[in-house]
């Protein structure tokens, strides 16, 4: 039931779970059953072009070589072809050479990484808990692996879904942390995320325009309330994801009864608590737990704990100790008296909660509301009362991943298909579900189908993609009209941050380190051992900063702005690096290339990934003899063509 | 340029509409004939609806204890050594360190009775931006670019909203209203020159050469199908081109200011984006905001507070002294606040921990009656005994400081529509 070599570490954890669990999951891509990619991408263009030539669309013609190389390369691998690579390609007379380049690029281990930080930012675009970059370098390299290693999807949300621990050694936490782990943020985010579904407008009203009820989304908050997050140390910030599995009201509790709660931990009668008392947790069930861990059970002990008394079963954490006596011991005699406790103000704590999930009373905002059980909305399954943590989640990650839930499938096929040809099946990408309307439905299906068939392999899926002809159009502005069907050509759309910077350093001719105009730093190993979130202050980072976009955003929707044009216009070491001067690529350029013309063919061969047209080789030439200097003509022209639109666009 | 006549040209930029483009649009309405009284006034009512008012928030990054600030508790025990000081308005007393401020009181209101629930740096900041609390699924625009949707000029050469000081993003964005409302950004370390990337790296004329250059290259891209993009592209392009070659880029050079000047705001990088705020709030941005930080005081709360007090005191004052002179202040709405309070009972550290249950704000200018105080807190701090006032009230009342109409809907991505303000009522008596 279990597929080995699957990320190992993961299987153990679940292993329970996935008993039963029927995906036909195969070894990476190298799919046999099912049909091909090539198969599909035939059935998808035939059944597109069908429908476009019965509305009476008339459709692109197919993209020249040069166009297709930059488009693939930046889609899949997020870099821009070299212009080796660009004479090259224009030169294999192979039939099947886009294919064939598709495989490769799609094998590279750049196809991971572009797609791992598309995921970082649709994660952390939306993130509530802002200290969350903090792992976001370490979710990248997992996620990259995922993509490199072909993980099926469903093994990667499931691990999202059921992530615990400290957040930079298990990154997968990345949604859970970024919502802060609190509860109806991270419902909310994962079904937006995850299935594409809208439903945290009814956390507090029935949908306005939509088919959910409030229920409905406090039922699936419900999975979650037993997730929090905690700050491990009191130093360099570290967090962890826990599991929260017992009543942790001792805080009210105390106050509100501090005689019962001094008696349940005095052990020497003499109505003071000290720290040993409290470490020791309660008399009567503290004796029981030890016991049980002596025996090792503790499985058996955290259940039957949580069952029997849950109040009790929650020991004091040291921390929360050491807090309390910080806070508590006002005469700072180690001794915690009633008085003392009555007094007692701990920090505003609002993590504090329940186990159970409580629909706030809309005519009681002060309440805690009603409890409201597990239910998926999708399926109806359920979950009883008092499931721990785990249980929970696994049961959640299993409802939302599995085959029979169509949105799961369709959520992320539509989002990559989206970001790939500049629009989804349905717009926008985290806005789907059954009361909208997806154009060409019947090939966003036949897609689905095969992809679940495949493993949920991502390659699989971005390979397929991308050997559409639909994919393979030449661009064309977008249709006037919002109801004309898409995908009769290719839309030019707005580069994510990280393919611009990526562009950037390889028309620089540098190491991504050297973007801040000083010389790079290789970083080894101790050295980010050593300082973790160094890249907090890299080059690519500050670029995102300025150049990052939501992707869950239509590229219709995104502008530039700006901070950005002046970035590219008027940013010092842009200028060193365009500079005709010395050891520049352009100085190379015109080192090697006495001929305006040859000098020209290669900086748009550098910059734009193509050859100039006659035209523009004319505008150039004019411009040559109007400044009449030669290095200053030329820095003004690789300065066009960096801040031109089509050097930040997909074409 | 003489301070006075540069004063007086950016007068007209937002105080008063310029009168030529109003008879322009009117008469362009009456040539299309068919005019009625009503569409007369929409012509005028979109000329005029900026109204010249604008708002500088004063933003305490950290959560700014009352008891140190505009609330102080003396001789008790919750409020510590801090003593209080008498200000101008009779009755009202103010923390040790505000002496300035307290000059000014008449003309300053004190909201004590500031409350919400979240207690948490982030979140609460981000409610005291926004007037939401934060959910993954749709970034809520700040107040800020609300504000500027509703009142700021369209072709301006500055940005509408800018923010100084620290970068982080505390719920400041323009969020889902997107990049025309974004706030313009200037670090704390680049207050008082013109910020990064603005000035131009190569000379005017070679700078100008180029763009006619990059325009033409354009030519070739927007012809083989990428015609909205380049559209698009030009269209920032020329606005950025127009802020790098405008003179109005010396707003941001504080160089122009007198040493005299700059030292009534306290030489201090805040005293600084004060200074920078009078000046940009003169040249027509409609919302600034001057963020000073470590106002988190777990540790030492009366030694940090005197610390931040003697930056903010002065740069606060000459901030109300200078807009009253130049005749902005009735128009211009200034706001000091934190995301929350602090606690009542000083910690074991002589700090003080989160407390959003009862916390400050001042508002000053913009048609608030000053000298006065909102709201009453406990003798020893714990907690409001009458008048509170949530974030949804002290929104709706900047609201009706500047004219916005809070229940104003913006739709979010998702055609989910939101108010400007959900909720909440303004403080009557700050405009009595």
């Amino acid at each position: 039931m279990i597929r080995p070599g699957i990320h190992v570490a993961f299987v153990l954890v679940q292993a329970a779970i996935f008993a039963g669990f029927s995906v036909a999951e195969e070894k990476q891509g190298s799919s046999s059953k099912s049909i091909s990619s090539n198969q599909v991408a035939q059935e998808v263009d035939h059944q597109i072009l069908a429908e476009l030539q019965k509305a009476g669309v008339s459709v692109a013609e197919r993209c020249s070589d040069e166009d297709f190389l930059r488009r693939v390369s930046l889609d899949i691998t997020g870099q821009l072809p070299s212009p080796d690579q660009v004479i090259a390609f224009r030169q294999n007379k192979d039939p099947d050479k886009r294919s064939a380049l598709i495989d490769k690029l799609v094998d590279s281990s750049e196809f991971g990484l572009n797609w791992a930080r598309y995921w970082r930012d649709v994660i952390y675009f939306r993130a509530t808990e802002q200290r969350s970059r903090f792992n976001q370098e370490e979710f990248t390299e997992w996620m990259a692996e995922q993509w490199n290693k072909g993980t099926g999807w469903n093994s990667t949300v499931t691990a999202m879904l059921t992530a615990s621990g400290n957040v930079e050694e298990h990154p997968e936490t990345a949604l859970i942390f970024a919502q802060g782990a609190m509860s109806e943020d991270v419902a909310a985010e994962a079904c937006r995320v995850f299935l594409g579904i809208q439903l945290q407008c009814a956390n507090c009203h029935d949908h306005p325009s939509d088919i959910w009820k409030r229920e409905q989304f406090h039922q699936l908050a419900a999975y979650f309330p037993r997730i929090a997050e905690r700050r491990m140390n009191a130093g360099m910030p570290e967090y962890e994801i826990v599991s929260v599995n017992t009543e942790s009201r001792q805080g009210d509790f105390m106050r509100e009864n501090p005689e019962m709660f001094i008696r349940a931990f005095d052990r020497d009668n003499d109505l003071k608590l000290s720290k040993k008392e409290l470490e020791a947790g309660p008399k009567r069930i503290g004796r029981r737990i030890a016991a049980r861990m002596k025996e090792g059970n503790s499985d058996e002990m955290q259940n039957e704990g949580m069952q029997e008394d849950k109040m009790a079963a929650g020991r004091i954490p040291a921390k929360a100790i050491d807090r309390l006596f910080a806070f508590g011991d006002t005469n700072k005699d180690d001794l915690l008296t009633v008085e003392e406790l009555k007094a007692a103000q701990p920090p505003v704590n609002r993590r504090r909660g329940s186990t159970e999930h409580h629909m706030v009373d809309l005519k009681n905002p002060n309440s805690l509301g009603a409890i409201v059980d597990p239910k998926f909305f999708v399926s109806g399954e359920t979950l009883p009362r008092g499931q721990t943590d785990e249980e929970r989640r696994a049961a959640v990650a299993k409802s939302f991943t599995s085959p029979e839930n169509p949105w799961f499938a369709r959520a992320i096929v539509n989002r990559v298909w989206a970001e790939m040809l500049g629009e989804g099946f349905y717009m926008p990408v985290d806005d789907i579900g059954p009361t909208r309307e997806a154009r060409y439905p019947a090939v966003l299906d036949l897609i689905c189908q095969n992809f679940v068939a495949n493993g949920m392999n991502p390659k699989w899926l971005v390979r397929t993609i991308a050997n559409t002809e639909t994919y393979q159009r030449k661009i064309q502005s977008r249709p006037a009209s919002e109801n004309e069907l898409p995908f009769a050509s290719a839309t030019p759309v707005p580069l994510r941050s990280d393919v611009v910077f990526n562009s950037l350093v390889q028309v620089f001719g540098v190491n991504e380190g050297e973007m801040n105009g000083r010389t790079a730093k290789v970083v080894d190993k101790k050295e980010k051992k050593d300082k973790p979130r160094a890249f907090l202050q890299s080059p690519r980072f500050l670029f995102d900063t300025l150049f990052g976009i939501d992707p869950s955003v239509p590229k219709d929707d995104v502008m530039g702005n700006i901070p950005q044009s002046l970035m590219m216009m008027n940013s010092r070491v842009f200028r060193a690096r365009m500079s005709a001067g010395k050891n520049t690529q352009l100085s190379k350029i015109l080192d090697e290339h006495k001929d305006n013309r040859d000098a020209l063919r290669e900086l748009y061969l550098l910059v734009l990934a193509r050859e100039p047209s006659a035209e523009e080789l004319k505008i150039c030439a004019d411009y040559i003899a109007e400044v009449k200097d030669r290095p200053e003509a030329f820095e003004d022209m690789m300065w066009s063509l960096l801040n031109s639109s089509e050097f930040v666009s997909r074409r | 340029m003489t301070e006075f006549s540069w004063h007086e040209n950016v007068a007209l930029n937002r105080q008063s509409v310029s009168r030529r483009r109003f008879l322009y649009g009117a008469s362009a309405v009456a040539a299309a004939g068919a005019v009625n009284f009503r569409d007369v006034m929409s012509v005028q009512a979109d000329e005029l609806r900026k109204q010249g008012r604008a708002m500088i928030l004063l933003f305490m990054q950290g959560g700014p204890s009352q008891f140190e600030t505009f609330d102080p508790k003396p001789g008790t025990e919750n409020g510590g050594p801090t003593t209080a000081i008498s200000t101008a308005a009779s009755g009202i007393q103010i923390a040790e360190g505000w002496e300035k401020t307290a000059q000014l009181m008449n003309d300053i209101a004190i909201i004590r009775s500031m409350t919400t629930k979240e207690g948490e740096h982030q979140r609460a900041a981000y409610q005291m931006h926004t007037g939401y609390i934060p959910s993954g699924s749709v970034k809520h625009p700040s107040l800020g670019s609300c504000i500027a949707k509703e009142l700021a000029v369209t072709e301006r050469e500055l940005p509408s909203v800018v923010t100084i000081g620290d970068r982080g993003n505390l719920g400041s964005g323009a969020g889902f209203l997107g990049v025309d409302y974004e706030p313009f950004q200037v670090s704390g370390r680049s207050v008082g020159t013109v910020p990064d990337n603005v000035g131009p790296i190569v000379g005017e004329k070679r700078f100008t050469r180029r763009q006619g250059l990059l325009d033409k290259l354009e030519g070739e891209f927007s012809a083989r199908g990428g015609e909205t993009v380049v559209n698009n592209h030009r269209r920032i392009y020329d606005k950025s081109a127009k802020l790098v070659l405008s003179p109005m880029t010396k707003t941001f050079d504080l160089s122009l200011e007198s040493a005299e000047t700059k030292e009534r705001y306290g030489n201090s990088e805040f005293g600084k984006g004060c200074l920078l705020a009078r000046r940009l709030i003169e040249a027509g941005v409609t919302f600034v905001e001057v963020r000073l930080g470590n106002w988190d005081s777990h540790k030492d709360v009366f030694d940090s507070v005197k610390g931040l007090a003697s930056k903010c005191d002065p740069a606060l004052s000459a901030l109300i002294t200078d807009l009253k002179d130049r005749g902005l202040f009735d128009k211009t709405l200034i706001m000091w606040t934190g995301e929350f309070g602090r606690t009542p009972k000083i910690n074991p550290n002589t700090g003080r921990d989160h407390w959003p249950r009862n916390f400050n704000a001042l508002l000053a200018g913009g048609g608030i009656q000053g000298g006065q105080v909102i709201g009453e807190t406990a003798k020893d701090g714990m907690g409001i005994v009458n008048d509170p006032v949530n974030i949804p009230d002290l929104f709706s009342t900047i609201c009706k400081s500047l004219e916005v109409d809070p229940a104003k809907e913006n739709m979010s991505p998702i055609g989910r529509p939101l108010k400007i303000v959900d909720g909440g009522k303004p403080v009557a008596k700050l405009f009595s």
